[in-house]
């Protein structure tokens, strides 16, 4: 793995998006129109405490909103003929997996920049601001499996028929275990609750998740970029 | 010669019909009846732990063709990973399906969100989606490739789901589902025999639709030299 054509290939992404913007437009939108829909939704009453909710709203929304950005990474890639350039190009398999995986961890990090202090803002009643680095180590370990466990399966469907179709009914059931942890994760440090476990477990739970699919695309990426 | 006669399809299936017939009859004139809050509800165990754990070496068996299929190239890994894939499928309904029954009969509800029943309900979604998969890729050797990573990350991922699942705040359903303390010797003989029934029964079905897969692959090219 290269190190000078990692930068490469994360440089490539990052200029050509800052040059259209229109992933992060896009994502942006999406998790704008995402809180006012999830206010709307659980308000069921006036004046009705959401800060339960919030940590599942934030995560189905960043879920959601990194699908929209894993299908853009590889169809630009795969319209312009792009990935037959990189693919020819004396690159490692797995250094293009770790360059994707960068670039679209970037992408969800902006949104999630934007969109958190928004969220909270609107939704979280309490203070939790003395938990806010152990509530960062979450939203990075859980962008880590997000972005690993997706760059590997926008891979694979992106060679397919169907695919932006395709991608999500095969990495939602497999982002589950995420999306549990990170939302319990969430919604404990939001409400200050020891209801919902101790965090150290969870935080170690998502870390073994990113190196587990981290393993597993290094040791599978040669097979779903294809020849 | 005696054994490989005994190792087909047909044969496998009368020794699994007759050991689950048994484990039956051991699960209901034998076992004692839980003393526990299931009580009588409690016999679908015999039946539904062996189906989960069927289910399960389905899906291993899945993830060992898988393997084998990235290293070999060869053909014959696919179609057994799918076969597997497809029979596991199958049987995770099944457990689905008793898991309901019994919770219907042990807490009054059909479905309850816990940890077990829940995975299954994601490990069905799951693979379901390797086949919306296998759909998508026409040329074959791609979606044997794909199939084979989909299973692969599939299978490590049941396990991980399995324990996120327990990060749901606790406290819903205080029975815990399962043996709990140590079984008495009556119970175990009914759940061993009920197993090694329903492990017989999983391979007679694999080795049948294995079977099935091949000869649907000779008409392939017998109809291929006729140029129908």
């Amino acid at each position: 793995m290269g190190g000078r054509q990692f930068v490469a290939i994360l440089r490539k992404d990052l200029i050509r998006e800052l040059r259209t913007k229109e992933m992060l437009i896009s994502m942006f939108l999406f998790v704008m129109l995402a809180m006012v829909i999830f206010h709307y939704a659980f308000t069921v009453k006036e004046s009705v405490d959401l800060t339960y909710f919030t940590g599942g709203m934030l995560w189905v929304t960043f879920i959601f909103a990194a699908l929209l950005g894993l299908n853009r990474s590889f169809a630009q890639e795969k319209d312009e003929n792009c990935l037959d350039g990189l693919l020819l190009c004396p690159v490692d398999r797995v250094t293009i997996f770790f360059a994707k995986m960068t670039g679209n961890l970037i992408f969800l990090a902006i949104i999630q920049a934007v969109a958190i202090p928004v969220f909270t803002v609107f939704f979280v009643k309490h203070g939790y601001y003395g938990r806010l680095p152990s509530f960062l180590l979450v939203v990075l370990l859980a962008d880590l499996g997000i972005c690993a466990l997706g760059t590997l399966l926008a891979t694979i469907s992106m060679n397919t028929r169907a695919r932006d179709l395709l991608l999500p009914i095969v990495f939602l059931p497999l982002i589950v275990p995420v999306l549990i942890a990170a939302t319990s994760a969430t919604t404990a440090i939001f409400s200050g609750g020891s209801e919902f476990g101790p965090l150290g477990a969870k935080l170690v739970f998502l870390a073994m998740f990113d190196i587990i699919f981290m393993v597993a695309a290094y040791g599978t990426y040669d097979f779903a970029i294809g020849e | 010669m005696i054994l490989k006669r005994l190792l087909t399809a047909p044969a496998l299936y009368a020794v699994a019909g007759a050991l689950l017939a048994a484990g039956l009859l051991l699960a209901f004139l034998y076992a004692p009846t839980d003393t526990s809050s299931m009580g009588f509800s409690q016999k679908i165990f015999y039946y539904h732990a062996p189906i989960a754990e069927c289910a399960l070496l389905a899906f291993g068996i899945a993830f060992v063709a898988a393997i084998l299929y990235l290293r070999s190239n060869d053909p014959k890994y696919d179609v057994l990973g799918m076969v597997a894939i497809r029979l596991g499928l199958l049987f995770s309904l099944l457990v689905m399906a008793t898991g309901m029954i019994w919770g219907r009969a042990a807490w009054g509800v059909w479905w309850a969100w816990e940890p077990r029943l829940t995975t299954f309900l994601i490990v069905c979604l799951l693979y379901t989606a390797y086949f919306v998969l296998r759909q998508t890729v026409e040329e074959e050797s791609r979606r044997a490739t794909f199939a084979a990573l989909f299973a692969i990350i599939a299978f490590v991922d049941v396990p991980i789901t399995f324990f996120a699942t327990r990060f749901m705040p606790a406290g819903l359903h205080p029975v815990v589902f399962g043996r709990g303390g140590g079984m008495p010797g009556s119970d175990l003989l009914a759940f061993f025999v009920s197993m090694i029934g329903m492990t017989l029964l999983l391979i007679a079905m694999l080795r049948q639709e294995l079977a099935v897969e091949h000869l649907k692959e000779d008409l392939y090219h017998l109809k291929n030299r006729i140029g129908a």
